[in-house]
């Protein structure tokens, strides 16, 4: 998965979790990250991850006037802390 | 007699008495003079005549050490070894117990040991007589001639790329005692391991054949050959991610084989688990399948000494917590990754690195200037320890080699000294193995409040080098 992929397919993510069209999620920036962890720091219940610092990046979307974070590296999408929890997408 | 004579008579007797007891004296000055042991400085060294006693510039009353060491054959009593002795004009020092016949002696004449020894070899009553000789460590670091071994600043830090010179666990001093032993078993509990990879190869467990295939009630017969798969049950734990075979990499690539790095351990068998799927996360279920197979492999007879655990979470799981406690009861030590969030564990624990079990061992990461990993969690009541865990070149998938930075990459590096310690001591216990680890540290400033030993992981000190 690439830098633009993730981007895409988190905005599609966000666009189906509030039930808005993805014309109405917008970028707000997409960064270079090391995440603490293989599950970048975004760990669901009852999960465990490997404890090596994993380079991706950080999507932050805006939608309805509200903000949320993506993270993502080659091989898996997260959002972090949506309503309190991390999920994979 | 002549009562004319008497009086020259008891004069001349007297002056016998009085030569005698002169005499007799002098003996005894003679044989405290032989117990006195001189110390000279090297260059003085050598065996001087005796009435230079006095000019000796160093000297401490301390027993004469035994110069040869005779076996007497069987039947040769006590009273013969006695007479033998003394009409040489030697001592039996100390019998050996253990091996009857067997006696340090101690020679009165001051003769070299070689000379005594070829006196009692020509005895018909002797065995075999050996000069005693002192037995020392040979402190010359041991390196490896693998080829990237200048990259393994953990191993031995030699001040490049900015670092700190020392600042690695004494690998090349440890390794003058033992490189390890394919008698000993590390379990990865990982993403798999790539048990094809050129340098781990010959350093993977293979089940022997007098050791039955898996077998669970419940999950079924699983003919592992070179360890368990949990993701999907079955007999291939296979990396699909990396993680697991840098693990393996850090305990124990081979070393001295002219291909890449040097583990721990340049012997050793790694049993590839897999709980991890090809992104780096598992499920909690997954790492106890994989934790019950270790334990059922270990009562089958395989000599699984440790558990080497670079993951977790914040979460804790009484499952997770109850397998562990049971493979503390089985012997194995349990090192794991103290987390890579910055925190402080004693505040917000971190599992499995953070359950209160006696088998485990949790480890913050060092950078290659001893400073506390910016990453890294720690805790003084909760952290036990710290290793080397920044930029660390090990294995990779598809015969490669990269460097990673976590407390993943510094957990493998003590469960590799644990193995080492396994390899010298066989017959260690797990209690007394953590003990050993816990105790063999270099205390550093930047750990001080941090973790509790306050140290550095001593790989040399743990195995007695130093």
């Amino acid at each position: 998965m690439t830098k633009e992929e993730a981007t895409e397919k988190a905005r599609h993510d966000l666009a189906n979790r509030l039930g808005i069209e993805p014309s109405e999620v917008t970028e707000q920036s997409v960064t270079d990250a090391d995440f603490p962890d293989m599950a970048l720091g975004a760990a669901p219940a009852g999960e465990m991850s490997g404890q090596m610092i994993t380079r991706g990046w950080k999507i932050q979307l805006k939608a309805g006037g509200q903000s949320y974070e993506y993270r993502a590296d080659k091989t898996q999408l997260r959002l972090y802390k949506f309503k309190g929890k991390n999920y994979k997408v | 007699m002549n009562r004319n004579n008497f009086l020259p008579h008891v004069a001349l007797a007297l002056v016998l008495i009085l030569v005698a007891a002169f005499a007799g004296q002098l003996r005894r000055w003679q044989m405290q003079w032989k117990h006195h042991v001189r110390i000279m400085p090297a260059e003085e060294k050598h065996r001087g005549p005796i009435n230079n006693i006095e000019s000796a510039p160093y000297e401490t009353k301390i027993p004469s050490a035994p110069e040869v060491m005779v076996k007497f054959k069987q039947g040769v009593s006590e009273e013969a070894v006695e007479r033998i002795t003394q009409g040489l004009n030697d001592r039996v020092e100390d019998e050996i117990e253990s091996v009857p016949g067997l006696d340090a002696i101690d020679d009165l004449d001051d003769a070299s040991p070689e000379s005594v020894a070829d006196e009692y070899r020509k005895l018909p009553e002797v065995e075999y007589a050996e000069a005693v000789f002192e037995i020392s460590v040979d402190d010359t670091p041991v390196t490896p001639r693998d080829p990237r071994f200048t990259d393994q600043w953990a191993l031995l830090n030699e001040g490049a790329r900015g670092g700190l010179k020392g600042a690695d666990i004494s690998a090349t001093h440890a390794w003058e005692v033992t490189t390890g032993s394919d008698k000993v078993v590390v379990a990865v509990l990982d993403s798999g391991v790539d048990y094809n990879h050129s340098d781990l190869a010959n350093n993977i467990w293979v089940r022997p054949n007098n050791i039955n295939p898996y077998d669970d009630r419940q999950l079924g017969t699983i003919q592992d050959v070179q360890g368990y798969n949990a993701v999907d049950n079955n007999a291939d734990p296979m990396d699909d991610n990396g993680h697991g075979t840098h693990c393996a990499g850090i305990i124990g690539a081979e070393g001295g084989n002219d291909i890449g790095i040097a583990g721990v351990n340049w012997k050793v068998q790694i049993m590839p688990l897999k709980f991890m799927n090809a992104g780096g996360y598992g499920t909690t279920k997954a790492a106890v399948e994989a934790i019950n197979y270790v334990i059922d492999r270990k009562k089958a007879g395989v000599n699984v000494r440790v558990i080497s655990a670079s993951w977790g979470s914040t979460q804790k799981s009484r499952a997770l917590e109850d397998v562990i406690r049971k493979a503390y009861e089985s012997g194995i030590l349990f090192v794991a990754a103290s987390g890579n969030a910055s925190t402080n564990n004693d505040r917000r624990p971190h599992y499995p690195s953070s359950y209160n079990i006696p088998n485990v061992i949790s480890v913050a990461a060092l950078d290659r200037n001893d400073q506390l990993a910016s990453f890294s969690n720690y805790g003084v009541k909760s952290v036990a320890i710290a290793a080397p865990g920044v930029d660390i070149l090990s294995t990779w998938l598809g015969d490669d080699y990269e460097e990673k930075s976590g407390t993943s990459m510094a957990t493998p590096v003590v469960a590799g000294v644990a193995a080492l310690i396994a390899a010298k001591n066989p017959n260690i216990t797990v209690d007394d193995l953590r003990t050993k680890l816990l105790a063999s540290v270099d205390p550093l400033n930047s750990l001080k409040g941090k973790v509790t030993t306050g140290g550095r992981i001593n790989a040399a000190k743990a195995v007695g080098a130093h």
